[in-house]
């Protein structure tokens, strides 16, 4: 089971940073809004605020 | 003459250091590639997931086994320090995500999409062993089962991101915010007011069932610690902390990579998506903290014992890893997160999707737990 763990170790840390220096990163990270494309007409205003974006995990 | 006494301490820990070592580096490494391109914030994200992963693997904080102790036997301790870890986290969320601009709530329609989605989650889960979180931790600490759960996590979330649109199809009601009816402050109050009612009706049930329902003292540390860091992940993030969205991009980068064309798949035409497709994986919050998570939890169990040095459990025991992962990560995205984003990030933003998610979720774990004899795992 070490052997691998090792190999998947390397193997996505190589990717992870291969993936990273291939594609763009133009801006700070955010949390992708993956269903706000379908829900656009459903938002939720709350008090105080303009509005919120619906995102999920 | 003099007598000595010859004692022996306890045993020391044995470093793993190969994997220990990796584990750090991992992370440093991970840390510089962010703050090279100028994003102080994603490298906050990065040491914040690999204290999460320390947090969650030195507590043995689990949800699955915490929901599946208060089903099968009314405890409700396990269950209460949940309660605690969204309460602590609803301190901060509710009123910031209302007032402060740019910082955003984990919310969602409530629908037969969250319904399914999380249903399907909590059987998932039971067969796993394990949810979004558990996985990542026990697979970062050395479960070979769990590395067979988080492989085919990503693909059913990938599979997962392609139902969506059709689920959502199916209708649903639009996301009931506290801080939308009552504003920052009275949403907080209406938020803590229902996790301590959820909390009151969990004790009340173990006291009928003549269980305990009080938790193990490292559990409520565990809360309290784990809470604290998904506010630090909230405030570095902007949003709640979240976990499989990540799986999500990175099965979707891989089966882009192996030739699979996603332009036809509404999902990725949406800007998150797109974006997250496009970018690079550390580009994405949940990966940023996500990948920080597996490499604490395994900088923490290489630091104590030998690494990965158990054998491999049967085969029965693989294939149920498999199955949850897979339920898991279809569930997941139809269903608008895990534990972490829908339950834990739901209900700490004031959203009732969260109370829904959790309630469609406890269903799926009491069939959950009723297909693990099939796979020579314990009901209990």
């Amino acid at each position: 089971m070490r052997l691998v763990y090792a190999l998947i170790l390397m193997a996505g840390l190589a990717a992870v940073v291969a993936d990273h220096l291939a594609s763009p990163s133009s801006a700070r990270a955010v949390s992708p809004e993956d269903f706000a494309g379908a829900c656009a007409l459903r938002r939720a205003v709350p008090v105080g605020a303009e509005e919120i974006t619906l995102s999920s995990s | 003459m003099t007598t000595t006494t010859l004692s022996t301490s306890p045993a020391l820990p044995r470093l793993d250091w190969p994997f220990l070592i990796a584990a750090v580096l991992g992370t440093a490494a991970l840390v510089a590639l962010v703050t090279l391109d100028g994003h102080p914030a994603s490298a906050a994200l990065v040491v914040l997931g690999f204290a999460l992963g320390v947090a969650f693997l030195k507590a043995e904080f689990s949800f699955t086994a915490a929901w599946r102790r208060f089903l099968t036997k009314g405890e409700a301790g396990g269950l209460l320090a949940v309660l605690l870890l969204i309460a602590v986290a609803a301190l901060v969320i509710v009123p910031v995500a209302a007032l402060v601009p740019g910082f955003g709530g984990a919310i969602a329609p409530i629908g037969p999409s969250l319904v399914i989605g999380a249903f399907v989650f909590g059987v998932g889960m039971q067969l796993a062993n394990g949810c979004g979180s558990g996985t990542l931790y026990t697979a970062g600490g050395g479960s070979g089962r769990m590395l067979i759960a988080l492989a085919l996590f990503i693909v059913g979330s990938v599979i997962g991101s392609l139902h969506l649109p059709v689920f959502l199809a199916l209708g649903g009601v639009d996301p009931i915010l506290a801080s939308a009816y009552f504003g920052p402050w009275g949403g907080l109050a209406v938020t803590l007011a229902s996790i301590a009612a959820v909390a009151l009706v969990v004790a009340l049930i173990a006291q009928v069932r003549n269980a305990t329902f009080k938790p193990r003292p490292l559990i409520v540390i565990g809360a309290i610690v784990i809470g604290a860091l998904s506010i630090g992940v909230f405030l570095a993030g902007h949003h709640p902390w979240s976990v499989t969205f990540g799986f999500t991009v990175w099965g979707a980068k891989l089966a882009a990579l192996a030739g699979f064309d996603f332009s036809g798949a509404a999902f990725w035409q949406w800007p998150g998506p797109k974006r997250a497709l496009a970018e690079s994986t550390l580009s994405d919050t949940s990966s940023l903290t996500n990948l920080g998570m597996i490499l604490g939890a395994m900088a923490a169990a290489a630091a104590t014992k030998p690494f990965a040095h158990t054998p491999w459990p049967p085969a029965r025991s693989l294939i149920a890893a498999a199955i949850g992962g897979l339920l898991m990560g279809w569930g997941a995205r139809i269903g608008f997160g895990c534990n972490i984003g829908a339950f834990v990030g739901g209900v700490a933003s004031g959203s009732l999707h969260g109370w829904v998610w959790f309630a469609a979720a406890l269903g799926g774990c009491a069939i959950g737990i009723r297909l693990r004899p099939l796979f020579g795992l314990s009901r209990e």
